[in-house]
């Protein structure tokens, strides 16, 4: 059992974060309530909605040409284009590719699956690199994907899909692993190896409901990181209602109580309470006056503003219950 | 080289006095780029700020000034200043040097520490730009401790090189 987490000594000031970290006193000041979500539940017509945005950091991706349906690429951009803005402005690139790295993970995803027709997701790959990836150039892959593939002696075109999305989503993890170590940060440290332990937990749970053997996991998932020996745990035990005990600290608490939950909606609540309760953590930082944790998590709340806006507008157009959405809405920073 | 140029007491007196005006310059430097770099951040994203933050970049520049001020007045005891060239015990050389070397201690970590609280006053400004009164509040009150070194530096100086006064004092 995990007694304690990462302990989080307090944040030194960094002087060389002072310019980003003063622009990002101006973008905290942008960010959305958890009002302003609810009021857009609320509106009846897509126009009354378009209208709520005037004065948001998406409000200049929003033309009147753009359709609704295109919004979730539309926020996508946003983002990107905003945490690679703050990117250069960082003496250190890393608290920006810890979110931005995310898509490049799914693109690859896809490029292997071999699926055409698959919308580009922006990232720190380009859609250049994407392609030479699905026509079987692996030269291009990320360090610690490469490194898994050549060490294991793995094939990835006789692969099954499910595998080879194991093989991705493993090195996501140890990508983010790897760059957090740049940083020197306890605070972002702590937070990613949160959130590398419930993306673990998350894909061997819904792997588990899909009638999977977490075996898969043991010999392609993993090495990880330090959690190796736990993740190889709750992957012998295949019972989720066992795992809480083998990982307990916050995560684990998390878990014990996603498990009393109706059972269809276990895993996206697990999923939601900790993306929650990482913005909280990250939320530690807003009283820096300079330093990569305020950067790290300015950007944890705005992706997770994003998410929001994805959800609500998304859920609006397909006439989703409100309080569903109301109920699925991430917690805000600020 | 004349002996009176090569006097212990009056090099300390300048080594105290170049420390004093050294470190404090040093600092008020250190401490305006540290508010200028947060600063510069929030005008990126909202110039019509500038006027709210300007006050609070060029507060830390003050240690300088004292620095100057406390330098000038221990370069008075070697008759420099003054074209001459007076005669400074080891003693009282000794004396001003520390004195010098504490007024600049205190001047350049109140500038560095001034500009941090300047710049946390930025970002609050940058936040709700209606605050701009009082987060120059916070700032201030670090500028507290740079005067009361500066008056410290004053009356040492007074009492040691006129006794007279400190016995009319206590008297």
């Amino acid at each position: 059992m995990r007694t304690s987490g990462h302990a989080i000594s307090p944040m030194k000031y960094r002087p060389e974060w002072g310019f980003v970290c003063g622009r990002i006193s101006v973008l905290e000041g942008k960010l959305l309530s958890r009002e302003f979500f609810h009021s857009l539940i609320e509106q009846h017509h897509t126009d009354d909605i378009f209208q709520h945005f005037n004065d948001t950091l998406i409000q200049d991706y929003l033309g009147p040409g753009i359709p609704w349906e295109d919004f979730s690429s539309v926020a996508d951009q946003c983002f990107y284009d905003l945490a690679v803005s703050i990117r250069e402005e960082c003496p250190s690139p890393v608290p920006a590719n810890l979110f931005l790295i995310q898509n490049d993970y799914l693109n690859i995803k896809s490029a292997l699956s071999g699926m055409e027709g698959t919308v580009f997701l922006p990232g720190i790959m380009s859609p250049e690199k994407i392609e030479s990836i699905a026509d079987g150039d692996l030269s291009d892959l990320p360090t610690s994907f490469r490194q898994r593939v050549s060490g294991g002696a793995l094939d990835l075109s006789e692969l099954d899909e499910s595998v080879s999305d194991i093989i991705v989503d493993g090195s996501y993890l140890r990508h983010l692993l790897a760059l957090v170590e740049d940083i020197k940060s306890p605070l972002i440290l702590s937070c990613v190896h949160d959130r590398v332990l419930a993306y673990a937990v998350s894909s061997m749970w819904r792997a588990l409901r899909q009638g999977r053997d977490l075996k898969q996991f043991a010999d392609y998932f993993i090495p990880i990181g330090e959690d190796d020996p736990l993740l190889l745990e709750i992957a012998a035990a295949q019972d989720p209602s066992a795992w809480p005990e083998a990982i307990g600290g916050e995560i684990g608490e998390i878990l014990l109580n996603a498990l009393q939950m109706p059972f269809d909606e276990q895993i996206s609540i697990f999923e939601l309470k900790v993306a929650n309760a990482l913005i909280h953590s990250a939320a530690d930082a807003r009283i820096e006056t300079a330093g990569p944790e305020r950067v790290y998590a300015f950007l944890a709340g705005f992706h997770a503003e994003i998410q929001n806006l994805k959800l609500v507008v998304s859920g609006r157009l397909n006439r989703i219950d409100r309080d569903v959405l109301a109920q699925r809405l991430r917690h805000v920073y600020g | 080289m004349t002996p009176e140029w090569i006097e212990i007491g009056r090099g300390l007196c300048y080594a105290g006095a170049g420390l004093a005006f050294g470190l404090a310059g040093a600092g008020s430097a250190w401490g305006i780029a540290i508010a200028a770099h947060a600063a510069a951040g929030v005008m990126r994203e909202k110039p019509e700020l500038f006027g709210r933050m300007l006050i609070m970049v060029a507060l830390p520049g003050t240690q300088g000034f004292y620095g100057f001020i406390a330098a000038i007045l221990i370069m008075t005891q070697t008759g420099l200043i003054g074209g001459g060239s007076l005669k400074v015990s080891l003693g009282t050389g000794l004396a001003l040097f520390f004195i010098g070397l504490g007024d600049g201690i205190a001047q350049l970590f109140s500038a560095v520490k001034q500009g941090e609280a300047s710049a946390a006053g930025i970002s609050l400004v940058a936040r709700r730009p209606e605050s701009a009164g009082r987060a120059i509040l916070f700032p201030a009150f670090v500028e507290t401790y740079a005067v009361v070194a500066l008056l410290a530096t004053i009356l040492f100086i007074i009492f040691l090189t006129q006794p007279s006064v400190l016995q009319s004092i206590m008297k």
